[in-house]
């Protein structure tokens, strides 16, 4: 094991937090938030460095990256990223920006929800990135994430503060065969803006859980997108955190999957603290053969989150009988004047508009599958930039002929 | 072309008969008209040609040029050249339009061993018929037939059928909800696609359409059967004295 240099403040934060650990709630699945989720994903992880198919999985990769995390090396590609730094080195620095914000959101997250796993990440991370923008990006940032098959099972830790005014995209592409948690912790100051494209995971056979929490100032947006395309086995958990007026957000996820027994978890906890703030969801989930698909969005309404509106729509495409999707959607509000709504489907894909298709001579397969682009297409329009969006869309219409024809 | 044989049809889900004995011929060129009070089977005659699920075939059989149809796949049929134009065609959010007919027309073509067509020759192929038909490029870049009214949706029908150019076409009731002008653009857009190898099977309730489109038989259909088979006039004399001689 290698020694790793910590710094005071680092240190004391440890220890507060260990000491404060033993009041979080375990995983089980008594939890009200494990109940309907594949504890597997917790419990019964071997990593297997032997399984040859490791390198073949690249991931999503629809960028060049400018940051790649190999294993639990940093290696910078591009200079637009001259303003990140290793999580590991901002940890034993005494006098890093990261002090006051490295910890702080975990621990507001753990309020309403226990979120053990992402303590453990707190107490122990590996490998990750913390950035502080001051200046716009041009472009996305894009962080590949490298399979590393002699650093397994690793806790990955991320930090990002956008300052007031700025504007930042990142994309996360690649796999994260070795990553097994993460915690990343957002701050937006006001007016600032982050969009989050997480595209990691694609066919990965490794269980990940994956945390965001993200604090936002008066006027500032975040709007996250993920994609799970045959992950076999995730759980995601957002809490945002509206603490200022005018604040605008977007959560939207899309579930591929049909291969044996994999399942996604998305958990998100939307915080309205602010006046006349805006916050949408939308999951899209695809399943075949014995996939299972988990949503359960929440939004809390605080007493002075006046002219709130919330928006949450979880559709599921169920292909086969055997595939399940399970949505819990939660309001809990305490101010008078929001407009909050929910809506829920499941259904198989639409007899009527498959007899359409195929009456004008499309093949089966390819029917199925634009009925599926067109199903998923409500999230993908949650994304701002036309670029990545085409990108993506294209990147989606290709892959998924495999999803198919197999 | 079309050779149905004693056919009887019922539902899937209920022990409902629908089609209770139906024999018609069809050679190429011609032009058959269906008429009939609603709920005779019409439509369910259409949909069983097209290969829709949801019916059993009780006895009987439907030949298209010497082959069982029955047995083929939807997409088969579409290949083979037989196109049916919905009563009420439907809305499909989230596909394109332009993508969908060309992925139609493309693989129809893969499936009869034909080159595909590029996208440039598509195009120039699928706006020469828009214009015909009078349907503007902004209905052409939605998705298939949303937010387009009743009439606009029955033009897409004929639009595909130019596209697609099938040997036998089943109009149903592609002329309900047509305003006048429209029925005159469909009636040219059927009228310059027929041909001597081309052959319509036309279901209507009005004989306004059968003024543009002569038809060579008019077939009365009568709870599942043809009750009486004639030609254009028979459809004259129904428009005046209603269905009540068949009953
Ligand atoms: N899927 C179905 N489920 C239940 N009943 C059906 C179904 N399809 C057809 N029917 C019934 O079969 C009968 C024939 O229907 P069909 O649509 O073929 O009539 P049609 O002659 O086309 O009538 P219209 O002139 O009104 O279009 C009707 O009584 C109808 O209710
Ligand atoms: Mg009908």
């Amino acid at each position: 094991m290698s020694h790793v240099d910590i710094s005071g403040w680092y240190n004391s934060l440890q220890q507060e937090f260990r000491s404060n650990s033993s009041k979080i709630e375990k995983i089980s699945r008594r939890s009200e938030y494990w109940r309907k989720s594949n504890l597997d994903i917790v419990s019964d992880f071997v990593y297997d460095s032997s399984d040859t198919d490791i390198n073949k999985q690249k991931g999503t990769c629809l960028y060049e990256p400018d940051l790649t995390i190999h294993g639990d090396n940093l290696e910078f590609m591009n200079k637009q990223s001259n303003q990140i730094s290793s999580i590991m080195d901002v940890i034993a620095d005494e006098q890093s920006f990261a002090k006051n914000y490295f910890g702080r959101l975990e621990e507001k997250s753990q309020k309403r929800i226990p979120r053990p796993l992402a303590r453990d990440n707190t107490l122990d991370p590996k490998v990750g990135f913390a950035l502080s923008f001051s200046d716009c990006l041009k472009n996305p940032l894009v962080i590949h994430n490298k399979t590393n098959t002699s650093n397994s099972n690793c806790f990955q830790r991320n930090l990002i503060v956008i300052k007031e005014n700025v504007e930042v995209t990142i994309i996360e592409t690649g796999n994260n065969l070795s990553v097994f948690n993460t915690v990343t912790e957002i701050y937006l100051e006001k007016n600032a803006k982050l969009n989050y494209l997480d595209f990691t995971g694609e066919n990965n056979i490794f269980p990940k859980i994956c945390h965001k929490f993200c604090d936002m100032a008066e006027n500032s947006s975040f709007n996250h997108f993920g994609l799970k395309l045959n992950t076999k086995a995730t759980r995601t958990e957002i809490e945002l955190h509206l603490n200022g007026k005018g604040i605008n957000t977007s959560i939207a996820n899309v579930s591929l999957l049909n291969k044996k027994n994999h399942f996604s978890d998305e958990n998100v906890l939307i915080n309205h603290n602010g006046f006349e703030c805006k916050s949408r969801q939308v999951f899209k989930s695809v399943l075949e053969n014995d996939c299972t698909s988990i949503v359960r969005g929440k939004i809390y309404v605080a007493p002075e989150a006046q002219k709130t509106d919330g928006y949450q729509s979880s559709r599921s495409l169920l292909l086969s009988e055997n595939s399940k999707f399970f949505c819990k959607p939660e309001l809990e509000i305490y101010a008078d004047d929001v407009i909050c709504s929910h809506g829920s489907t499941s259904s198989s894909l639409d007899r009527e508009s498959l007899f359409y298709l195929l009456s004008r001579g499309v093949h089966k397969s390819k029917a199925k599958e634009m009925l599926v682009i067109a199903f998923i297409s409500e999230a993908l329009e949650e994304i701002e930039s036309e670029d990545i969006k085409a990108a993506l869309s294209n990147y989606i219409e290709n892959w998924i002929s495999s999803f198919f024809n197999e | 072309m079309l050779k149905i044989d004693n056919l009887k049809v019922s539902l899937e889900e209920e022990e409902k008969q629908i089609i209770k004995g139906l024999s018609l011929s069809i050679n190429p060129g011609e032009f058959h008209a269906i008429m009939g009070p609603n709920g005779s089977g019409k439509s369910t005659l259409s949909s069983v040609l097209a290969g829709k699920d949801g019916y059993t075939v009780d006895s009987g059989s439907v030949t298209f040029e010497g082959r069982n149809l029955l047995e083929a796949e939807v997409e088969e049929r579409a290949a083979l050249g037989i196109f049916m134009a919905f009563q009420y065609p439907i809305e499909i959010p989230g596909v394109g339009n332009m993508n969908f007919l060309r992925t139609a027309l493309n693989s129809q073509r893969k499936t009869r061993g034909q080159e595909e067509l590029n996208a440039a020759d598509f195009l120039k192929l699928v706006r020469a018929i828009a214009k015909d038909l009078e349907i503007s490029d902004e209905m052409m870049k939605r998705p298939v037939n949303v937010g387009a009214s009743g009439g606009e949706k029955k033009r897409n029908e004929i639009l595909q059928m130019c596209l697609l150019e099938p040997k036998f076409v089943i109009l149903d009731e592609t002329d309900s909800g047509l305003d006048v002008d429209a029925m005159k653009l469909v009636s040219k857009g059927v009228n310059n696609f027929s041909s001597s190898s081309r052959s319509f099977l036309v279901i209507t309730h009005y004989q306004r359409l059968l003024n543009y489109i002569v038809p060579d038989f008019v077939h009365i259909l009568v709870d599942g059967r043809i009750v009486d088979t004639g030609d254009k006039d028979l459809a004259l004399h129904v428009e005046e004295t209603g269905y009540k001689d068949f009953l």
